[in-house]
């Protein structure tokens, strides 16, 4: 279908600069929706699993597999230490990890039009994270996330809501899903 | 040589004789899919290439007005009623100076000068019904009034057998003109097209696209004398594509243009002209974040205004007895989100008559493109001239003779060499659909990717990353999750998105045979060949271009079977794509695709000039799947088939 596929494909992404934020004539968006706790624990959890992969790509990418302890500055101030191994498949696109994040204050934002894409967050505490981080679409990711104890505060959404929690997370993520418990809580997000 | 064969067109077939063409419908711009030089891209597709030229590099002109789409949605009809077209033309390569902006080929239709009596025509079909009227006014009839055009009812007959689809497909002609005076008349031509596909769901419907276009031309044109004539238009049009959500992109046009031929003297023809497009681009919007490759190919399409202005001349000079020569040029100047360029077209043709029923005929030129739209869309054109103007040089030498019992014959030789040409389609080199077996690395697991590539490719793995590796062996890849803070990008965008800015050089090569005896004879027909090659460099590769398809044959045969009986049939071939490597073949190319395509039709003359037909055609009769791409898996590699793309239709057609 590679033939058709591409037409298709192309027309689609014809149509699909249709919805490219590229001219003038832009359509006031919508108010976005009220964002309950449900809809705050999951920027929470995307904040969070954000920042442990900035600190992963600035301390750990393209190093040699194996033995790592690394620790790098936060964007916002504070910092993230990453340590334990990896080794990869880079045929499959894929690296098994096995590493501990320690954040101390580790401050990170984001900013996009979508209202449930923005956080701006500083967080503390310990997580493990064990399974594959995979360069889709070769592979696919799907890693086991946890702490005893972690701290997130700032806000979340647009308009910004003030958001705090200190309790034991629990993240799974299987390809770009993320779902989990903050504090107990179900939770999950769409990277 | 008044009237005879300009030397940068291809073969021209009248009217009644596409009516005879088995597959067509009728359609006179159907009609070109046959014509030597053209290949398809897929059996049943309007979109194709002409002399290795892509399809977004094809112009399509009705009355020297410029048009951006010439069918309807999928396998739909043209986007003119038949009746209304008197003939329609392919200008392969090497056109005359009136011809410019486009790199690739032109399609010119030519509407049928009003009668001075009342006639029209009608037709009723599975999918759609048409008409058209005429009827001559005033005094000495000097006015005429036309109006046509078609309603698909798809839309209905879909909703009985799929209720969430909607396919809908309309389009108009009205022309009016009025003879001021025995030398000078005053016209309007207005004529639209409308297409729809929509999805309707519980509580709304869908559009999943929609195109439409406008055009309302106001002529006067003056004769001069019987030395010439002269045309002066306005036109204006409206252009629009839309996607889900009210997105869509807009096109308002304003243009003129001016038409001068003048005979200077007894052996010599002068033809001149000016024109001048603003197409004003409205791309209304949602903000959002977009897929990295999206956001890039967004770019090049911001709202703006676009101006072109060109002038050209040529003279057809005939400078001894049987030997005429046509030099010309034109000049044009582009403007585009506050870039400028300038593209100047020399063109020379000539035609010798060896000996009376034989010519020969060469035509060469250079034709200057803006950066181009993978397929012609309304709305859809890059602004910004961004990568400069494409470029072609063409040449074509070829010989015409008259056979014997009014058969036909040409065969064409011809050369085309494309500098900083959009090709999408044709540099996106073929890839395998899956891995091969032996190309995924056999010690490892591959990973369970259900539902997670997010994007146009599914999960589709593609066989280019099958064997290479992702990032450095030995090192710690990087937690790309999420893509990075935008949205995901599956591999066929990424691809098309590359696709799409990349400019390559090409060239095609070759040979085109077209023999015919009048359709609308006892016994007619026509054998229309292409041989050819078409390749791409880019990056300093060079390779077989993605569609080149080294052989292309169409032939067909209309008998007259007595009481007023007439039927025919058509055989269409052509070569297989070029294939993506493969492990487990060494077949270069996919398998060829061939179709049948049949014809009958009985028909009643009601008076002298009122007839009524009965009409069936079958369009690819045996149900022929054609092969478009490669699919491994464990178990081996395969051809993937699509279709049968199969029309088959019932119906009426009459006239008076």
């Amino acid at each position: 279908m590679r033939v058709c596929r591409f037409i298709v494909v192309s027309l689609a992404l014809g149509a699909g600069l249709l919805g490219a934020g590229c001219g003038s004539a832009v359509t006031a968006p919508p108010a976005p929706p009220p964002c309950e706790d449900a809809c705050k624990d999951g920027v929470a959890l995307k904040a969070l699993r954000e920042t442990m992969k900035l600190a992963f790509n600035l301390t750990l990418q393209g190093k040699p597999v194996g033995e790592h302890d690394e620790t790098t500055p936060c964007p916002l101030g504070g910092s993230a230490r990453v340590f334990g191994s990896a080794t990869s498949n880079a045929l499959q696109g894929a690296t098994e990890v096995k590493l501990t994040y320690v954040l101390a204050e580790c401050r990170y934002l984001f900013k996009d039009d979508d209202a449930e894409d923005n956080y701006a967050m500083m967080i503390s505490g310990t997580m493990t994270q064990e399974g594959i981080l995979a360069v889709q679409p070769s592979a696919t990711s799907a890693l086991v996330m946890k702490s005893e104890s972690m701290r997130l505060l700032g806000t979340v959404y647009d308009p910004p809501l003030e958001y705090a929690a200190d309790c034991p997370i629990e993240l799974g993520q299987n390809g770009n899903k993320l779902t989990g418990t903050i504090c107990g809580r179900e939770a999950f997000s769409d990277l | 040589m008044r009237g005879a064969r300009e030397p940068g067109r291809t073969v021209s077939l009248s009217r009644t004789e596409v009516r005879q063409i088995p597959g067509a419908f009728g359609d006179p711009f159907r009609a070109v899919e046959i014509m030597p030089g053209v290949t398809p891209i897929v059996s049943g597709l309007p979109f194709f290439f002409v002399r290795g030229a892509p399809p977004g590099n094809v112009g399509y002109y009705l009355d020297g007005v410029r048009i951006p789409l010439l069918f309807h949605v999928g396998a739909g009809p043209s986007v003119v009623h038949p009746g209304l077209v008197q003939r329609v033309d392919l200008y392969p390569g090497g056109y005359p100076a009136r011809f410019g902006r486009f790199s690739g080929g032109i399609v010119s239709g030519e509407t049928a000068a009003p009668l001075d009596r009342p006639h029209g025509e009608y037709n009723l079909r599975l999918f759609d019904a048409g008409a058209m009227v005429e009827t001559p006014f005033g005094p000495k009839n000097r006015g005429s009034v036309l109006l046509g055009g078609r309603y698909s009812y798809t839309a209905f007959l879909l909703t009985q057998i799929a209720s969430d689809t909607l396919l809908d497909y309309w389009d108009y002609q009205g022309r009016a003109t009025y003879d001021l005076t025995p030398d000078d008349q005053i016209s309007v031509f207005a004529f639209g097209s409308y297409d729809y596909l929509g999805q309707r769901t519980a509580t709304q419907t869908i559009t999943l696209f929609g195109t439409e276009f406008h055009r309302v031309d106001l002529r006067y044109d003056r004769k001069l004398g019987d030395r010439g004539t002269m045309r002066v238009a306005v036109t204006t049009g409206f252009d629009r594509s839309r996607a889900q959500e009210d997105r869509y992109v807009r096109d308002r046009v304003l243009g003129a243009r001016t038409e001068l031929s003048y005979y200077a003297g007894p052996r010599v023809l002068l033809r001149a002209g000016t024109d001048l497009q603003v197409d004003s681009y409205d791309v209304q919007v949602v903000s959002g974040t977009l897929a990295p490759s999206v956001a890039r190919v967004a770019s090049f399409f911001p709202s703006r205004t676009d101006l072109a202005f060109g002038t050209r001349a040529d003279a057809v000079i005939a400078v001894a007895k049987g030997f005429e020569v046509t030099p010309g040029a034109r000049v044009d100047l582009f403007a585009s989100d506050g870039a400028t360029a300038l593209g100047v077209d020399p063109r020379l043709a000539m035609r010798t008559e060896i000996t009376p029923s034989v010519r020969v005929l060469s035509a060469m030129g250079i034709a200057h493109q803006p950066p181009s739209f993978v397929v012609p869309v309304p709305g859809f054109q890059p602004g910004g001239l961004r990568g400069g103007l494409q470029k072609a040089y063409q040449t074509a030498l070829g010989i015409e003779a008259d056979l014997f019992e009014a058969i036909t014959g040409t065969a064409t030789v011809f050369h085309n060499a494309f500098y900083d040409m959009s090709d999408p389609l044709g540099t996106s080199p073929p890839q395998l659909s899956g891995c091969a077996p032996g190309t995924f690395p056999t010690d490892t697991l591959a990973g369970d990717r259900t539902r997670t590539s997010g994007g146009f490719g599914g999960g589709g793995g593609g066989g280019a990353t099958c064997g290479i590796p992702r990032f450095p062996p030995g090192t710690i890849g990087p937690d790309r999750s999420g893509g990075g803070q935008q949205g995901a990008d599956s591999r066929s965008t990424q691809t098309a998105a590359n696709a799409f800015e990349v400019r390559t050089r090409g060239e095609a090569i070759g040979l085109e045979l077209f023999v015919k005896k009048k359709l609308t004879s006892r016994l007619g027909g026509f054998l229309s060949y292409t041989l050819s090659r078409s390749t791409r460099t880019y990056e300093g590769r060079s390779y077989i271009a993605t569609f080149d398809r080294t052989h292309v044959l169409n032939t067909a045969l209309a008998f007259d079977l007595g009481k007023n009986w007439r039927a025919g049939t058509r055989f269409t071939f052509y070569t297989g794509l070029p294939k993506a490597p493969d492990p487990t073949d060494d077949a270069t190319r996919l398998q060829p695709f061939y179709r049948v395509d049949l014809r009958l039709e009985k028909r009643w003359q009601l008076s002298k000039t009122a007839w009524i037909s009965g009409v069936a055609e079958w369009l690819n009769a045996t149900l022929t799947k054609e092969a478009i791409a490669t699919t491994c898996t464990l178990g081996g590699c395969q051809a993937q088939l699509i279709g049968p793309v199969t029309i088959p239709s019932v119906g009426v057609e009459g006239g008076f």
